[in-house]
Order: C-alpha cells, then sequence, then structure tokens
C-alpha cells in the first residue's frame, strides 16, 4: 500500500515537474532530467516511511544544473580516486600514534607423545597353531618378569599412580577400546578425544567423515594382558608418558560403507578373530591425565587384510622408447613385510 | 531501511545509497553473498544400503564460479553435452571452437577426479552427465561512452557452469516422433475440464 502511495506520488510529481518552476513550460533536457532524479530520489526515500517532513525541507546536497553531470559513476572509477590516498598506517605514524609489538605467541599443551618409543616386537606364531615349540611360545608370552625396561616403566608409573596394577588394568583397557570404536562408529568428536590421544586421532578419523562404520565388539577370545611398558620422558626429564602395550585376541565385525550406503569394507554378520597389540598412553605427572589409546603395533608377520571390493589402477613399470608392456609376464610388487605402527 | 543516524543529511543520503539511485559522489556497491549449494550437495551422507536393495549410484557435484563469458553462450554448451557420457562428452568439446569448451572440458576432467579419488566411483569411464547448466554470475559495471554526452552501463559478463556425474552408462532417452508427440497433445485436450461447473 505504501509502495502503491508512493507511485503515485511519483507519477504526480514528475507530471507537476514543469510546473514547480514558474516560467520555465520549457525546459532543457539535462534540467528535466535532474529533477526527475530528484523526484525519484525523493520518493524512494519515502517508502521506508521516514522522511514526509525531509522532502519539505532544504536538502544538503548540491542539486546540478548546469552543464551534462555523469550521474552514474560505476564503482570502478570512484576506486581509482581512492587508491592514491595515504594509507592509514603512515598517517597513524605521522601523527605520533606508537604500535605496541605485537607477540605472536600461543602456549601449547602436549599431553601426548608423537609416537610408540621402544615398540614393542611381538613373537612370532603368536597365537597360530604351531607344532614346535608351542611351550616355548606359552613361556614368552607369560613370563613379563623378562625385561627390565617394562619392570622398570611399571615402577615409575607406579610412583605417580598408586592405583595402577598390571592385573586389573587389562580389563580397563579393554573398556576404553570397546568404548573409543563405539564413538568412532557415532562420531561422537568428545567422546572419542577423552578416550584417545591426538596422535591417534586423526588416523582413525581421516577419510571417515563421509563414510558410515558399523563396528560390534562380539567377545574376548582370552584375557588381554600388559605384555610391555615403557616410560618415556619429552622435553624435560621429569616430565614423563607412560607407555603400556596389551596384548588382545578378540572377536569382532567390521563393516565400513562409503557416502552413498554401499559396502566398502568387511561384512556386518562374520565376525573374525583379530589379534591386536594396543598401546595405551598417559600423561602420568598430570594429575588429571588418563589412559588413552595411543596406537596399535601391527607384526610384520601379520596375515594381509581382505581386499576392498573395488578395483583401483596401480601405475607400472617405467618402459624405454621401444619396449612393450608384457601383461601376461607382469607380477604385481608386494610390500615389504615389515612391522609398523599404526 | 531507515537508519537512526545523527544529522537528517546522512539519512538522506544513506536512505538514497540503499535503493541505488543515480546520484553523484555515492558508492554503491552489491552484496558480496554468494550461494554454495551445489558444493554443498557433495557432503550429503547417504545411509547403508540394505544388501537386497539395488546398488545406489555414486553422484558427484561440480562447478566453477565466475568464468568470463555469457551465460547465454554457455548454455549451448552444457545442453549440448547433457546426458551423454564423460568420454564422449570431452572429445566433443575438445574439437569445439567455442572459448567456453575449454573451460567446459577442465570442469569435466577435475569432476572425473574427484569422483575417482574422493567419491568412491570405480572406473572412470564409467560416468555420465546428468544435469548441467550454466547460470549467471557477479557483474561488473563500466560505463559505455555514447555520442552526445549520452552513456550506457555496460554488463562485463561472468559466469556460473554446473555439472553433475552419476555412475554408469547413460541413459538411453527414446526419440519421441512427431505421432507421439501429436497424440499427446489431443490426449491433454481431452482431459481438459472444467471445474466447479453445473
Amino acid at each position: 500500500m505504501r509502495d502503491r502511495a508512493a507511485q503515485n506520488l511519483n507519477r504526480v510529481q514528475i507530471q507537476d515537474v514543469p510546473e514547480l518552476l514558474p516560467g520555465s513550460a520549457k525546459m532543457a533536457l539535462p534540467l528535466r532530467r535532474t529533477l526527475v532524479a530528484l523526484q525519484r530520489a525523493t520518493c524512494n526515500s519515502l517508502k521506508s516511511g521516514e522522511g514526509w517532513a525531509d522532502v519539505r525541507q532544504p536538502l544538503p546536497l548540491v542539486v546540478p544544473v548546469r552543464g551534462k553531470k555523469r550521474y552514474f559513476i560505476p564503482p570502478a572509477v570512484e576506486l581509482k580516486e581512492r587508491t592514491n590516498r595515504v594509507n592509514p598506517e603512515a598517517r597513524a605514524q605521522a601523527a605520533g600514534l606508537v604500535y605496541r609489538q605485537q607477540y605472536m605467541e600461543r602456549a601449547i599443551n602436549i599431553s601426548c607423545t608423537a609416537g610408540i618409543f621402544d615398540p614393542y616386537v611381538p613373537p612370532e606364531g603368536d597365537a597360530r597353531h604351531s607344532t614346535l615349540s608351542k611351550e616355548g611360545l606359552k613361556q614368552r608370552t607369560e613370563q613379563l618378569r623378562q625385561s627390565a625396561a617394562s619392570q622398570l616403566a611399571i615402577r615409575k608409573i607406579k610412583e605417580h599412580d598408586p592405583l595402577f596394577n598390571t592385573r586389573t588394568f587389562p580389563e580397563l583397557a579393554q573398556d576404553i577400546f570397546i568404548q573409543a570404536h563405539m564413538a568412532l562408529t557415532q562420531f561422537n568428536k568428545e567422546k572419542l578425544h577423552s578416550l584417545v590421544t591426538e596422535r591417534c586421532y586423526p588416523e582413525m578419523t581421516r577419510g571417515n567423515r563421509y563414510k558410515t562404520i558399523r563396528w560390534r565388539f562380539v567377545e574376548s577370545l582370552e584375557p588381554p594382558k600388559v605384555v610391555h611398558a615403557r616410560c618415556p620422558d619429552m622435553v624435560s626429564k621429569t616430565n614423563l608418558y607412560g607407555q603400556v602395550t596389551l596384548r588382545m585376541h578378540s572377536r569382532q565385525t567390521l563393516a565400513l560403507y562409503d557416502r552413498f550406503g554401499r559396502l566398502l569394507l568387511g561384512s556386518e554378520e562374520v565376525p573374525k578373530d583379530v589379534l591386536e597389540y594396543l598401546v595405551i598412553e598417559r600423561h602420568v605427572v598430570n594429575p588429571y591425565g588418563r589412559w588413552r589409546l595411543h596406537g596399535k603395533i601391527v607384526p610384520a608377520w601379520a596375515p594381509p587384510k581382505d581386499p576392498i571390493l573395488k578395483t583401483v589402477l596401480i601405475p607400472g613399470p617405467t618402459l624405454k622408447s621401444g619396449e612393450e608392456f608384457d601383461t601376461l609376464n607382469y607380477e604385481v610388487p608386494k610390500p615389504q613385510s615389515v612391522q609398523w605402527s599404526k | 531501511m531507515a537508519t537512526a543516524s545523527a544529522g537528517r543529511g546522512v539519512s538522506f543520503l544513506r536512505n538514497i545509497a540503499t535503493h541505488r539511485v543515480f546520484l553523484a559522489g555515492v558508492h554503491t556497491s552489491a552484496p558480496l553473498e554468494v550461494n554454495k549449494n551445489w558444493e554443498r550437495r557433495n557432503l550429503k551422507l547417504f545411509p547403508p544400503q540394505l544388501p537386497d536393495e539395488p546398488r545406489r549410484p555414486a553422484e558427484v557435484h561440480h562447478c566453477r564460479r565466475q568464468i568470463k563469458y555469457s551465460k547465454d553462450k554457455m548454455w549451448y554448451l552444457a545442453k549440448m553435452i547433457r546426458g551423454l557420457s564423460i568420454d564422449q562428452a570431452i572429445t566433443q568439446l575438445e574439437f569445439n571452437d567455442k572459448k567456453g569448451a575449454k573451460i567446459v572440458k577442465e570442469v569435466l576432467l577435475e569432476a572425473q577426479e574427484m569422483a575417482v579419488r574422493n567419491h568412491n566411483v570405480e572406473y572412470k569411464s564409467n560416468l555420465y552427465i546428468a544435469e548441467s547448466h550454466s547460470g549467471k554470475g557477479k557483474y561488473l559495471k563500466r560505463i559505455r561512452y555514447h555520442g552526445k554526452g549520452m552513456f550506457g552501463i555496460m554488463d562485463k559478463v561472468y559466469c556460473h557452469y554446473f555439472v553433475k556425474l552419476v555412475e554408469g552408462s547413460p541413459p538411453r532417452v527414446e526419440p519421441r516422433s512427431g505421432l507421439d508427440q501429436a497424440q499427446d497433445y489431443l490426449l491433454s485436450l481431452r482431459s481438459r475440464t472444467v471445474r466447479h461447473s453445473l
């Protein structure tokens, strides 16, 4: 309604233009143009509901009457005029304002180590049926007392955290592991950060943002055991981090779906027996530190994983000019079997 | 847009500025809001499919913004490649003489690369162009001088180009003959009805 009134006003005022200036019925075209533009300006301002009074009172801007004035200056031309001016920094300095030196500092809290120090080398043939040295294997896995460094580390941890016990700890650690993976399936970031260290978090979550993970812990085949412990320090001698390696043999199901809900890997029904060496870490010096999953150790003799349901191109061998690629006799290069931690 | 600022003159000027009226000495600029909806379609997560459901084809949305080309001229290229397989589309664009053809070909290659790397598409040739269209970008305005002190506002045109690639072979579109179209027309005439009649 207001717009219609304004439009009516607009129409009336354009027609009244010659009447506003008595004795100038025949006006020059630029003058008419000026006044038309002015009328449009005033009527548009009326649309906002304010300024009915403004129209009557004298206007503070210059009304061009003489010559051919350009009414519309595109922004590019305007900007060219402004870039010639002095920048405000130089002006402030000339005026005498002194800017204090800005220190780019930021405090960082290092709550986990960057890797696994002195990783545990799992004995070959662990959890495999072997007729040769069954008893030997049992001895090796059950005796933690063998390595002195582990004992020392456990003693150091017990100094700072008297509740630590090699008998009760594995249960706790398995619980942390299960909860961390459940949080990963729901992608609960806060809970995941509290259960998993900062080094492990990107490794667990990279590339998983637009994927669906379905994971289930069916049962534990053997009770988990502490096999290795180290207590490295970072930066200074007293800044200790405790790293404990746990051996876990369990049954799990894992199914990975991509962004469109198609199965990438695994299956939801078929459970798999999994032997894992988990590394749990804690900043022992910090009284609020918590035991969190830090990484996994994959032994060199680990069986290869299941292939993915996808065809992938791998780069072929570099050929010299004139050579042909022999598709029949070409062998795909296999990766080296090395122990690595993830 | 009433602004409660000191001085009637300033408020008057600002009212003029917001309504973009032609007046000397006032600098107005277009808003800088951009629409990123096409890119956001790539972030949609679908729920996992049940084993008896048909496999959902992968979709990749890609676009290029603010191309220095006319949207009407770009439309011809977008219309040309609609419904073709990606290899065919790239071949056709490679031998097309228009300026926009080179740009559209780059966009298609980028989209193909994205599909294989990020969106779990198995074979890079197994894609077809489901949607392809052009849109208007933000124009720059300049003065074009005419005789007798007249001027015109020259638009420096920009356009966006959008494309959606879907996994699979291109769907076969049955060509509609004149007879089919005539039959459809007759059907539409016969199914007319007068509402609220006696």
